[in-house]
């Protein structure tokens, strides 16, 4: 029992991490909350639906063109809200990303209806670990999760185009005199940020109903962890995703299931009264 | 001194026909359009809060539909469930929810910028999960029905014209103290403290009771704001006080402008009344309006009163320049 909800809580705090990873790579690059995050996580679940129930495809295949999918709407979001307001203000930007997310919650509404939708899981069946029973889905959304967040990790970390990234998150002028196309650099972030979100929304869819509105509140959770590990670091979203994960597992399984929300987000509120800048966090620069 | 009395009259000739207009308006549109009509009113107060706490202090809350939601439950259990005059329901909602706010404020204002936002949606959440989960206190999912009609005195408020009358010089009333509160020094500490906190503190401004103060005005606001709500559609449920209100509170302001009320004002009409303008439209309404949010953040930053008045300084300029050539 304790194993089970141990591995369902790591599983939603891992997506929740991957979502979480996706704005802080953002949020590094550009300054600017994307509060339309969470709905790309319901639009790659939504074109994953499309293309494994709609066209047939095998749920693997319909995965990988799902995640390349997202990536360029990603570069497309980021040429719509954040590329024509670069100079602006931020709140104007978070206006932006807001009518943003109000505009991609309607579009799949208008495409796809509001009847909740299911996938099929990337691998049925079960499996026994040790006398606990899990499903598979669960096990290999944290391998999957895993993998992901390490290639993010050696690409930022290891290879030029992580430094080229890097480097533009730090300061774009600097950047742009050593000869790095800001627009590239910044495009490509958008890139892996919304490609790791849209895989996250693709596990999650065989767990939870595909509705239009699934993205609101895994977003707002995805801000919860991103929050309490500490804003722009990627280890901070992804502790605080596993965080908000088991939390939210334990709270709906031991407390209450209508209360657990709640729980979780007076979990932040504590979190942000006790440790303001995160677990990782440095003392709150004033950035942006 | 001839041309401040000669601004004095017009000003007085454009308020007589703005009060002519308001009252005749319900008087010749249909009972529907005046249900509009009322939720822009309720909309624009729930805007209006938002002004003072992000337009003048400068704190981007994501809280305002749940502090319209406590004040809409006050309502709902002091005057329905307990037989209170709605009047004390009313007045019990707005000092309530003020009260919740300034509260509840000590512990949010401890953190600042993007870090309060995100208080404040959890602050949403967690207000919204009760409001959907006490059933004792919120009736639940199920919601609260058959509320009372707000009376005075013996005078039931039973139609929507009293209504209209009813809400719109409560704005009224509320839009000249927020105007007053703009040329105070409390509203000139909001505006020091959303510049410069650093230099607000130096000039000897409490930075959290400033902005703790700020944000329990807008509760108070909002509790009002709620209060009308809950007597207005006599049925109340969670599902209207949920975190994509707050959202498009937040949108409401930026497109109409944080820079003064008529701002807040242009804006609820907007999202109010367009809706109802634009019917052919039907299930694109919504995109169109997301895609329109998009696009008027490109091209009026500062939102419809800000470029107003930057059209206007331009216009002005040109004039001048072309006396001084």
């Amino acid at each position: 029992m304790i194993v089970q909800l141990i591995v369902t809580g790591i599983s939603l705090g891992v997506v929740y991490g991957l979502i979480g990873m996706g704005m802080v790579l953002i949020f590094r690059a550009v300054g600017i909350v994307n509060f339309a995050q969470g709905d790309f996580l319901m639009l790659g679940a939504f074109i994953c639906f499309a293309l494994n129930q709609k066209m047939g495809m095998p749920i693997w295949f319909s995965f990988a063109i799902t995640a390349v999918l997202i990536g360029l709407s990603g570069i497309v979001f980021q040429f719509v809200t954040y590329w024509p307001l670069r100079n602006a203000q931020d709140k104007t930007i978070i206006v932006s990303t807001l009518g943003a997310s109000i505009a991609l919650r309607e579009m799949t509404k208008l495409i796809w209806g509001s009847t909740p939708q299911t996938i099929d899981p990337l691998k049925k069946g079960v499996v026994r670990i040790g006398g606990a029973i899990l499903q598979w889905q669960y096990v290999l959304i944290i391998i999957f999760a895993a993998i992901l967040m390490g290639l993010v990790y050696f690409l930022l970390e290891k290879t030029l185009l992580g430094n080229i990234m890097q480097a533009t998150a730090q300061d774009k002028y600097a950047a742009s005199l050593m000869g790095i196309p800001i627009v590239v650099a910044i495009g490509l972030t958008f890139f892996i940020s919304m490609l790791i979100t849209g895989a996250g929304g693709v596990m999650l869819a065989p767990i939870f109903f595909i509705t239009n509105t699934m993205g609101v509140m895994a977003g707002v959770k995805a801000f919860a962890a991103v929050v309490i590990g500490g804003f722009g670091s990627v280890q901070g979203a992804i502790i605080g995703g596993l965080l908000i994960g088991l939390v939210e597992v334990f709270a709906g399984t031991f407390v209450s299931t209508t209360y657990k929300d709640t729980v979780v987000f007076a979990v932040l509120i504590i979190s942000l009264l006790i440790r303001p800048q995160g677990i990782f966090g440095e003392k709150i620069a004033e950035k942006a | 001194m001839k041309n401040l009395k000669k601004k004095n009259l017009i000003i007085l000739f454009l308020v007589v026909l703005g009060l002519a207009l308001l009252i005749n308006l319900p008087l010749r549109s249909t009972t529907y359009m005046v249900r509009v009509f009322n939720m822009t009113m309720i909309t624009y107060l729930a805007v209006l809060s938002l002004y003072v706490v992000f337009g003048m202090a400068g704190q981007s809350s994501f809280a305002q539909c749940g502090l319209m939601g406590i004040g809409a439950y006050i309502t709902a259990n002091m005057s329905t469930k307990w037989g209170f005059a709605p009047i004390v329901g009313m007045l019990a909602s707005m000092l309530g929810t003020a009260l919740f706010a300034f509260i509840i404020g000590f512990a949010l204002f401890r953190l600042k910028r993007f870090y309060f936002s995100f208080s404040t949606i959890a602050l949403m959440t967690i207000l919204n999960g009760i409001f959907a989960n006490w059933v004792k206190g919120t009736g639940g999912s199920m919601g609260m029905g058959n509320l009372v009609q707000f009376s005075v005195g013996g005078y039931v408020f039973n139609t929507e014209i009293k209504y209209f009358y009813l809400i719109t010089s409560f704005s009224i009333v509320a839009t000249i103290i927020i105007w007053k509160l703009f040329r105070s020094p409390l509203g000139r500490s909001f505006m020091a403290v959303r510049d410069n906190e650093t230099a607000a503190s130096c000039m000897g401004i409490n930075n959290l009771l400033t902005k703790n103060i700020a944000f329990a005005i807008s509760g108070l606001l909002c509790g009002l704001s709620g209060s009308l709500f809950a007597f207005l559609s006599g049925y109340i449920s969670a599902t209207s006080f949920a975190l994509p209100q707050s959202q498009l509170y937040l949108v409401v302001i930026m497109i109409g402008g944080s820079s003064s009320p008529i701002g807040a004002l242009i804006g609820s009409i907007l999202i109010n009344l367009l809706p109802e303008w634009l019917r052919f439209l039907k299930d694109y309404m919504m995109l169109i309006y997301g895609i329109g949010i998009m696009g008027l953040m490109v091209v009026l930053p500062e939102g419809i009163v800000g470029g107003g008045k930057d059209l206007y300084a331009k216009f002005i300029k040109r004039k001048r320049s072309r006396v001084d050539a």
